[in-house]
């Protein structure tokens, strides 16, 4: 039998480590591919138990063939990162059909480690990488079992001996982790991967949107103020702007010029970090109103939204300064005033009808306005999580006969009265307040923190932000969405039970505060940490050129680390000191030439020192002849352990002018001259 | 190209580190590694995951990577490690028949607390796998054929490991040198030269230092283990067992009795010869050109024939 054929054991371990690979790849790889992973698998598996071979070449080669055409037809390309692993792991699938010797298993182990870094590069979680390691951990073992030709070690020895390892591996890794050095920027483009859904706000805005959100729990994002935190009644998150209604839907512009009209501040500024999830849409949300920002590539449209090139779909975390007060005392361009004058005038009748007596009643902007937050106030509005279905005029039915809504009925019937009115308005939607995690000083602001306000655009002072549904349920701009109902019954369900449970709550920000650690330390570990590093090293003025000398040391650190604990667990040192004594004294003996043979006793070691270097021949003799003495007849040998120990330490045996090869010296020799 | 390469490292090496006397420690300046071509896949893959973390700038691909990095030096350690230090004796010279197999028996002794696996022992062309365990000894065969009579000399022998991974290969040449004398293969027809009075029958029968020859009558004195109790017992006079000692008439093989024979056939019969010879506990003495082995009985008179056989006609000096 060919020693490097596999057994079905050997398949059997390395098939389910890959099965484990590939399972953090399941919702990326099209199902099919799973399966015709799993069925060759099984197949080879079934072969395996019944003592065949794998199958012939040629039906593998058709096999092969079918299924790559399929998959490029599926996914028309091979390249990204989605694709990549698909082909992976279909080449993995096809590999197990043909696994016939050590070598294909090699092969094997290399795809499920290529698997699981990709897999790694698509996600960001410690889970997902505990697991992964898991997944490496148990192939490495795996791999352990197939090396070795005698009869191999049981699973659980194994799986010690190759956790050990990952043990020793661990700091050398940190090492390379922490210094070596990274790059700002991708090494070549990046093809673009669609995994993640799109989330949170969309680009539209219609009464039944938002309410959706108010039910999630999902983060949408954290913030950490790096010195002042604004006022609770500031802290709006600026999303995308809707600037088009068609009566029923509120759109952003397409339109839209690029350029922001100026912003002069008026109070102070606010620096903090917005650690964005991913979304899949191009807008990063800032504290109102953005000023600066250090994302490059990253634009503030003419509505003051921050935007990306591409679309936010991986974790992101953008340093912004934003100024809560601002006035824009330039006049409003026309473009821009009629791109937020514009309403429908076949629709919502009543509503128009309403606007333009009020208007008549309050010529003076800022007058309209109240008027109209004061009807909001004064008649009978409710605010409510379900509100009835609303007809082919909305605005009306809601105004009119309803009565009931939320932040996106409240601002999308406020903007709609101001344009009615000639007053430029907009509907910005966004987020609103967040959960201070106290256990780590942040914000967590989440999608049930979803809300919509409105701008409109008063001569002389520029945009202001009014809040329309503050007018109906103040309660709910100063402590958020939970305490704004009282009835509950909408809450999402996880929320009503930290409100019940105050400790389950803590816990779930104490985790939350782990995972931006996590984040922060981790995921988002860059040119700038590395730097903060080398500081906290105190190395005077960190660069890159610091950093790889950093590297190298601690590398050789640390290697030198693993080579004295592989070389001491494989020679250990004699316990006893008289015989580390002795060892020591053989080695100074050798390291002049004279190595001592295994076979050898002390005395006719020395004798043969004496020959071969005379001028060290008495003391060394001395030397061993005190040695065995002291090994050998105890008590009356004249010499303390100490002072044998002290000795060898004071015996420092020059050199010879050339010394002679120690390793042609042999007892022969030596005797025989 | 790769023998003459390897043939290269080997000369340099047995120039480096001079002959050794075994048993031997092996010392870490004498281990030598390198990656397997698995090793060197494993390498480019990882490689190859370093540049795809580093262009996602993805942390977790990069400490994923480093990891198995990291991992592939300590186990680099490990297979280093799994020859360091370990005790290597084996006899220097083995006695084997053509056709047969010469056998060296390693001796590898353990004395760390760390087991070492799959440890290889090539001589020329043979080899022996085994694993010795924590504080332990163990001894592995190294099988070498021998089809041929002479001299076989091994000059140098290597221990190599590719545990724990296959990764990489470790091993070390010890320059020790090893002789498996290769006796003729005994075969041949003619009865041996000296057949007075004690045929094969009796040979079978021999028991202790001396030949039964018969029975005899008792005479007082006789030593009590030599009294035919049987005899006795079946009511007959007591009698006493006698020997013939064969030390009495020594016997000479000689290569010039075979005179119409070719050299190989004559060597066999020889080689036939001492062993019948010593089977029989008989004083006897070789005589073949070049070597005289004076007459004499025992294991190492018949070891000292049969390395005579095998040397015979060879370079080797006796």
């Amino acid at each position: 039998m060919n020693p490097k054929a596999v057994s079905y054991p050997q398949l059997l371990g390395i098939f389910g480590c890959l099965a484990l690979a590939l399972i953090a790849h399941v919702a990326a790889i099209p199902p099919w591919v799973l399966a015709t992973v799993a069925l060759s698998g099984a197949l080879r598996l079934l072969l395996a138990r019944r003592g065949r071979p794998a199958p012939p070449r040629g039906v593998r080669l058709v096999i092969a063939g079918f299924a790559i055409a399929m998959l490029f037809l599926q996914l028309r390309t091979f390249n990204g990162l989605s694709a990549g692993t698909a082909l992976l792991a279909l080449m993995a699938g096809l590999k197990l059909l043909e696994t016939d010797s050590q070598r294909d298993i090699y092969v094997i182990t290399l795809i499920i480690y290529f698997v699981s870094l990709s897999a790694l590069l698509q996600g960001d979680s410690f889970w997902l990488l505990a697991y992964l390691i898991g997944v490496c951990w148990l192939t490495t073992a795996a791999l352990l079992r197939l090396t070795t030709t005698l009869p191999a070690p049981d699973w659980r020895r194994c799986i010690s001996y190759a956790g050990r390892i990952l043990i020793q591996a661990l700091p050398i890794a940190a090492v390379f982790w922490l210094f070596f050095p990274r790059f700002a920027g991708p090494l070549w483009h990046l093809p673009d991967d669609t995994r993640t859904a799109e989330s949170g706000l969309s680009d539209t805005m219609s009464p039944g949107d938002i309410d959706h959100l108010a039910l999630s729990d999902e983060v949408a994002f954290r913030v950490r103020f790096s010195a002042a935190t604004p006022p609770p009644q500031d802290r709006y998150w600026r999303g995308p702007v809707m600037h088009d209604f068609d009566g029923r839907t509120w759109r952003r512009s397409h339109s839209a010029s690029p350029i922001a009209p100026p912003l002069q501040a008026l109070g102070p500024a606010f620096r903090y970090t917005v650690s964005m999830e991913p979304h899949r849409h191009y807008w990063i949300f800032t504290l109102d109103w953005p000023s600066h920002w250090d994302l490059p590539g990253a634009v503030l449209t003419s509505d003051y939204t921050l935007m990306q090139r591409e679309p936010v779909s991986r974790p992101v975390d953008v340093n912004t300064v934003s100024y809560t007060r601002v006035q824009s005392s330039a006049p409003l361009s026309k473009l821009l005033r009629d791109r937020d004058t514009r309403y429908p005038s076949d629709r919502n009748p009543r509503s128009v009808q309403l606007a333009q007596t009020l208007r008549s009643t309050h010529p003076d902007d800022l007058e309209y306005v109240r008027a109209v937050l004061s009807m909001f106030t004064r008649q009978p509005f409710y605010y409510t999580l379900t509100p009835p279905k609303l007809t082919d005029n909305p605005v009306d039915a809601f105004l009119f006969d309803t009565k009931r809504g939320f932040c996106e009925h409240y601002a999308s019937a406020f903007a709609m009265l101001m344009r009615a009115a000639g007053i430029p308005s907009h509907v910005v939607t966004g987020y609103q307040g967040g959960a201070f995690n106290r256990f780590a000083d942040y914000w967590i602001v989440r999608q049930s923190d979803a809300h919509a306000w409105d701008e409109v655009w008063i001569e002389g002072r520029g945009w202001i932000r009014i809040d329309p549904t503050s007018a109906i349920a103040p309660e709910r701009v100063e402590h958020g969405l939970n305490d704004a109902d009282p009835s509950s019954a909408d809450e999402p369900l996880a929320s009503l039970w930290h409100r019940r449970t105050p400790w389950l709550a803590d816990v779930r920000l104490r985790l939350d505060a782990l995972r931006q650690i996590w984040r922060e330390r981790i995921l988002f570990f860059d040119p700038d940490s590395q730097q903060q590093l080398l500081e906290w090293l105190n190395i005077p003025e960190p660069d890159g050129h610091k950093l790889v000398i950093v590297l190298t040391a601690a590398l050789t650190l640390v290697l030198a680390w693993l080579t004295w604990l592989v070389r001491r667990e494989a020679d250990p040192a004699p316990a006893e000191p008289l015989i580390r004594a002795y060892v020591r004294l053989c080695a100074k003996l050798a390291a002049v030439g004279v190595t001592r043979i295994a076979s050898e006793g002390p005395e006719d070691y020395a004798v043969r020192v004496a020959l071969r270097r005379p001028d060290l021949g008495s003391a060394a003799i001395a030397l061993c002849r005190y040695y065995s003495s002291l090994r050998y007849s105890g008590a009356t040998a004249g010499i303390t352990l100490g002072q044998f120990e002290a000795a060898v330490r004071a015996f420092r045996p020059a050199r010879a002018a050339k010394p002679p090869r120690a390793s042609f010296s042999t007892p022969q020799d030596s005797r025989g001259s | 190209m790769r023998q003459a390469i390897r043939n290269k490292i080997r000369a340099w090496s047995a120039r480096r580190h001079g002959r050794d006397v075994l048993p031997i420690k092996i010392h870490r300046r004498r281990v030598y590694i390198l990656p397997t071509r698995f090793g060197v896949m494993l390498a480019m893959m990882l490689v190859a995951m370093l540049l795809g973390a580093l262009n996602y700038n993805s942390n977790l691909g990069l400490a994923f990577a480093f990891l198995l990095m990291s991992v592939a030096l300590v186990t680099m350690h490990h297979c280093n490690r799994n020859l360091l230090g370990l005790h290597v004796d084996v006899p220097a010279e083995v006695d084997a028949f053509a056709g047969r197999e010469a056998t060296f028996e390693f001796v590898l002794r353990n004395d760390s607390s760390v087991e070492r696996r799959d440890v290889e022992i090539c001589c020329t062309t043979a080899a022996g796998l085994g694993s010795v365990s924590a504080r332990a000894v163990e001894v592995i065969p190294v099988v070498i054929p021998a089809p041929r009579r002479g001299v076989v000399r091994v000059a140098q022998f290597e221990l190599r490991t590719r545990y724990p991974f296959g990764w990489f290969h470790s091993w070390t040449y010890v320059q020790g040198s090893l002789t498996a004398y290769v006796a003729p293969a005994p075969r041949g027809s003619r009865t041996l030269p000296a057949a007075s009075g004690v045929g094969a029958e009796y040979r079978s029968e021999s028991r202790g230092e001396e030949d039964f020859a018969g029975l005899r009558a008792y005479e007082a004195g006789v030593p009590l283990k030599h009294m035919a109790w049987k005899v006795l017992a079946r009511g007959g006079e007591p009698a006493v067992r006698s020997y013939t000692s064969s030390a009495a008439q020594p016997e000479w093989l000689e290569w010039s009795s075979l005179e119409d024979q070719d050299t190989e056939t004559r060597l066999s019969q020889l080689c036939l010869w001492v062993l019948e010879s010593h089977a029989a506990q008989r004083v006897f003495g070789l005589r073949i050109p070049g070597t005289e082995i004076s007459p004499a009985r025992g294991a190492a008179h018949r070891v000292a024939c049969l390395r005579a056989l095998a040397r015979y006609g060879t370079a080797e000096p006796s």
